[in-house]
């Protein structure tokens, strides 16, 4: 049963369509990712479904509730801020308190909820504290305990992590996920950081300009990009793409590039049959390619070396291929023999390559 | 749309300041802008002969305290322009010279905190033609010296003028100095660097600079100026004869000494179409710095 | 609404808050220069002193002295007689009372005066900053606008208002009137303070609570401690210093200090006793400058912020 649908919704600012048309249904307890670029509509999103924005069109519903006129406080939903949002003159027990307001209830069980959100989240000792004195991880998990009081089935995170330094990014992220693995609660998280999403999500929403290019799970957003959007998107490096035409001879499909590279691609799942001379973008991600030319693969060709860069546990190498960079992700040791200049065999794995077609840029 | 009342409670919430607004300012202003087209005298009368609608316009250009007035207006707006000078010319002073800038500054401002009954009080004893300055100075030999101003009528908008200046120059030091110092401090190493001379610098780079600050200080001292009235209440009450009658004063004493309640609204219409004709420039400077803002980004 | 900000700007309401920065003294030779400065603003700083002082020193004179006509000369006999009869005797009009009783009346008027214009303009101004509300932007152009509005223009009416809903010539008449007038000025002034407040902690708070009311005491309320605090001794001194609502509104029984004194020193009957005025001048001077001596700062910050008041 979905948890939280959007059905047909626009959204206009003045004169400007924002979203247009949408839909996006969520199932409970999954974590979902809106991801995009800025001023790709995901915030909006969000903020439409908190009810902090009105829908010019559409209707929201949260299980079996149409929310889409209910105001931010009855929709059953907490919500996350990429500034902590944390209310500076309270303290951190008031802040956690404040978020129960709307829901009169007992003093003890509001007792018991902020006990239970601090012992979560290891603020027990900062429950006297003010904001101002906390560091920003601390402020963070405030702000989740805020979310967690609430007791409800749907958290939305607001880039939550955007504010945090790269290790306590890497450590909220573990924290947040288990918290999901932990309560079995439906999140709705934006972001523009594709590692978070990557590692967190459970389903991951790609938007840009307003439209969601592809709703999937990790692995297929990653590994079948719909489009060529999503396919330049994700991934870092990131997916080369490159033009190139079919070629049909029998039950064999190459991609032919224009240097005269061949790629086999007979084993690519064509949603329509491949035609003869068709226009395609091919997508090769850094890391499906090797430096060797024995095995069965796609294509096997030699590229003149631009440079090579390493990142520690990690490199990435760059060939001159169709007059302009091929990325390659290889190993260290690899990477530090490779001289510019030098000409290298590479070689591309068979099944791994992303066909699009030129004209639409959709998956082929 | 289902109804919701949490929409409606900021509005409410406004609704106060919105009724003050719609009746103590719109609805008041209307209310007076027809009773100085009709004949009232101490009692409001509204009936509206159209014929002569005018009538109380016309009584007052033909009314010698009014054009006083004006007159006045313009001498106390131009003499209490002086305030701005010295203002910048204070705050310029102490901006270079940090010693003792908080004694300089409190002793310049100190004045803004006390009613104007007060400051006229103070200068009507000052200005005493007995045994005020001017004894004291005649005592000292310098006989020929006039300072009872306020008991000539040629010479008492002066002495309002210098209470005014009295008055009001350290609010135009504090702007001036807020100005001053949102001046980029690498200027003055700038200027020095290139030996420009003080006085070059003030006056091709400093006050340019600072044109925006000067504007407001001239908007806000011409509003101050047509609101005059406590200062003249207290210094002089419109005398000798009506020679310090300024509009704000007027319009009141038409209102209650004369109890001419037509013709003290004619009067009020004016007052504030002086002050439109003041405010419209800053409404056009706003909007053209808002466009400028704009065009920048 | 940003033109309204740009026009507050334009009249110096946010200069003075970012004014008056610590400069830290630099420690260095007095030149020539330097002298003739210091010497310049002293000469400056007589002028600005010579009234008060003359004031002071007449207030302790007594009258014999003073029809001497030695102005700047200081009290031969320093006598506390004139402030006795200034506070306790000295005739406003008609009646003889002292400015005792104008003082309270200063102190009745200004309670109320207090609570209804901040208690009108900060909810107003909270409104227009934090909540959608529709018609915010031009409501915002017309509070703009009345701020200039001569008083004048709206007198009689307000009279004639005051006088059916029977508070004229009450202290809740003048109250009322100084909540009305200060109010445009207020609201701006609030409103531009609450404008600053992060739009995402309104975010919170509304997913949180939702209640507008619950909103402003809880979280608004006590994120406002500073401009609270300018914005009231910007009114004290203001509703203090006010003659002209007094004059008007005050009727025979609320006639604030700043009356009986313009009355003492322009109403003249038989010998003027000029260390009486003085003293009276004094006394009423006396509440507001204590405020601008201790809280010079927050007082600049309030009058510059007021400035459109005029």
């Amino acid at each position: 049963m979905p948890r939280v649908s959007f059905e047909h919704i626009t959204k206009n600012y003045g004169l400007m369509k924002v979203l247009d048309d949408l839909n996006l249904s969520i199932d409970d307890g999954d974590f979902l990712v809106l991801l995009g670029p800025s001023g790709c509509g995901k915030t909006t999103l969000l903020n439409l479904l908190a009810g902090l924005l009105d829908v010019t069109d559409g209707r929201i519903m949260i299980g079996e509730r149409d929310v889409t006129d209910l105001d931010p406080k009855d929709r059953g939903l907490a919500m996350v801020f990429q500034s902590y949002a944390l209310y500076p003159t309270k303290t951190v027990h008031g802040n956690l308190k404040f978020g129960l307001s709307a829901s009169k209830l007992p003093r003890d069980e509001i007792e018991q909820r902020i006990t239970w959100a601090a012992k979560l989240l290891q603020i027990e000792p900062l429950l006297h504290r003010k904001p101002g004195q906390l560091s920003g991880g601390q402020r963070q998990r405030v702000a989740i305990g805020r979310a967690l009081v609430k007791n409800v089935g749907v958290f939305l995170f607001d880039e939550p992590l955007s504010n945090l330094d790269a290790k306590l990014r890497t450590e909220m992220r573990l924290e947040i996920k288990k918290l999901h693995d932990q309560l079995k609660s439906t999140i709705v998280y934006v972001t523009h950081d594709q590692i978070e999403a990557m590692t967190m999500a459970t389903k991951i929403a790609v938007m840009n300009g307003g439209v969601i290019q592809q709703f999937g799970t990790p692995d297929e957003i990653y590994e079948r990009p719909a489009n060529l959007f999503v396919a330049g998107f994700i991934g870092s490096p990131a997916m080369n793409l490159r033009k190139a035409r079919l070629s049909l001879a029998g039950a064999k499909v190459e991609a032919v590039f224009g240097s005269g590279v061949r790629f086999d691609v007979s084993d690519y799942p064509f949603i329509t049959p491949p035609q003869e001379g068709a226009e395609v973008i091919a997508g090769l991600r850094p890391e499906h390619f090797v430096l060797t030319a024995n095995g069965p693969f796609a294509a096997t060709f030699t590229v003149p070396v631009q440079y090579a860069e390493r990142t520690g546990p990690d490199a990435s190498a760059y060939f001159t291929f169709e007059n302009d960079l091929l990325a390659l992700r290889v190993e260290p040791d690899a990477a530090a023999k490779l001289t510019p200049g030098q000409s290298m065999t590479v070689s591309y794995l068979k099944g791994k390559a992303n066909l699009f077609d030129a004209r639409t840029g959709q998956r082929m | 749309m289902t109804f919701r009342w949490s929409r409606w409670s900021p509005q409410l919430a406004l609704l106060p300041a919105g009724l003050v607004t719609l009746v103590a300012f719109i609805g008041a202003i209307l209310w007076t802008v027809y009773l100085s087209l009709t004949r009232s005298r101490r009692l409001p009368d509204y009936a509206i002969d159209w014929s002569e609608w005018g009538r109380q316009y016309q009584r007052l250009f033909n009314d010698d305290a009014w054009l006083i007035s004006l007159q006045n207006l313009i001498v106390l707006g131009l003499g209490s322009a002086l305030a701005i000078v010295f203002g910048f010319i204070l705050a310029a002073m102490i901006d270079r010279e940090k010693r003792g800038e908080s004694i300089f500054r409190t002793v310049f401002l100190y004045p803004l905190a006390i009613s104007l009954i007060v400051t006229g009080a103070a200068w009507r004893w000052i200005f005493n033609p007995e045994l005020g300055a001017e004894h004291f100075i005649h005592s000292i030999g310098l006989t020929w010296v006039n300072a009872s101003w306020l008991a000539r009528p040629e010479t008492a908008m002066y002495g309002v003028i210098l209470a005014s200046v009295w008055q009001s120059a350290g609010f135009y030091m504090a702007l001036m100095l807020a100005g001053l110092k949102s001046i980029n401090s690498e200027i003055w190493s700038a200027a020095r660097l290139d030996g420009v001379g003080l006085f070059r610098l003030y006056t091709e780079i400093i006050i340019p600079m600072m044109k925006f600050t000067f504007v407001t200080c001239a908007i806000l001292l011409s509003l101050g100026v047509i609101k005059a009235y406590d200062v003249i209440v207290a210094m002089t009450n419109g005398g000798p004869g009506q020679s310090t009658y300024v509009p704000a004063y007027f319009t009141i004493q038409a209102l209650s000494a004369k109890g001419n309640l037509g013709f003290a609204s004619a009067a009020a219409v004016l007052m504030l179409l002086i002050t439109a004709v003041i405010f419209l420039p800053l409404v056009m400077l706003t909007a053209w710095q808002q466009q400028r803002h704009g065009a920048a980004k | 609404m940003n033109d309204l900000t740009m026009a507050q700007r334009a009249l110096g309401a946010d200069i003075a808050v970012r004014s008056a920065p610590y400069f830290p003294r630099k420690k260095k030779a007095i030149t020539g220069r330097s002298v003739a400065v210091i010497v310049f603003l002293s000469i400056c700083a007589l002028f600005f002193c010579i009234p008060l002082y003359v004031v002071v020193v007449t207030s302790f004179k007594t009258m014999d002295q003073i029809r001497e006509g030695t102005m700047f000369a200081l009290p031969n006999i320093w006598t506390l007689e004139a402030w006795d009869h200034a506070w306790n005797s000295a005739c406003s009009g008609t009646r003889c009372e002292g400015l005792k009783v104008g003082f309270w009346n200063s102190v009745f008027i200004l309670v109320p005066s207090l609570i209804l214009s901040i208690g009108l303009s900060i909810v107003t101004g909270y409104a227009l900053a934090l909540w959608n509300v529709k018609w915010a932007g031009p409501f915002l152009f017309i509070l703009f606008i009345c701020a200039f509005v001569p008083f004048q223009i709206i007198m009689f009416p307000l009279i004639s208002m005051t006088a059916t809903l029977k508070v004229y010539g009450s202290i809740w008449g003048v109250a009322i009137i100084h909540a009305v007038l200060a109010m445009p000025v207020l609201t701006l002034i609030f409103r531009n303070y609450y404008k600053d407040i992060p739009q995402e902690i309104m975010s919170a708070a509304v997913m949180d609570s939702g209640s507008f009311w619950k909103i402003f005491f809880e979280i608004v309320l006590p994120m406002s401690g500073n401009i609270l605090i300018v914005v009231l001794i910007l009114q004290i001194t203001s509703i203090w210093n006010d003659y002209l609502i007094g004059v008007t509104f005050g009727g025979m029984g609320a006639q604030p200090m700043t009356v009986n004194l313009a009355n003492l020193i322009t109403i003249s009957t038989g010998t003027v006793r000029y260390n009486d005025n003085m003293a009276a001048a004094l006394l009423t001077a006396i509440p507001p400058l204590v405020i601008y001596f201790f809280v010079g700062k927050l007082f600049v910050q309030g009058i510059t912020a007021g400035a459109i008041k005029g």
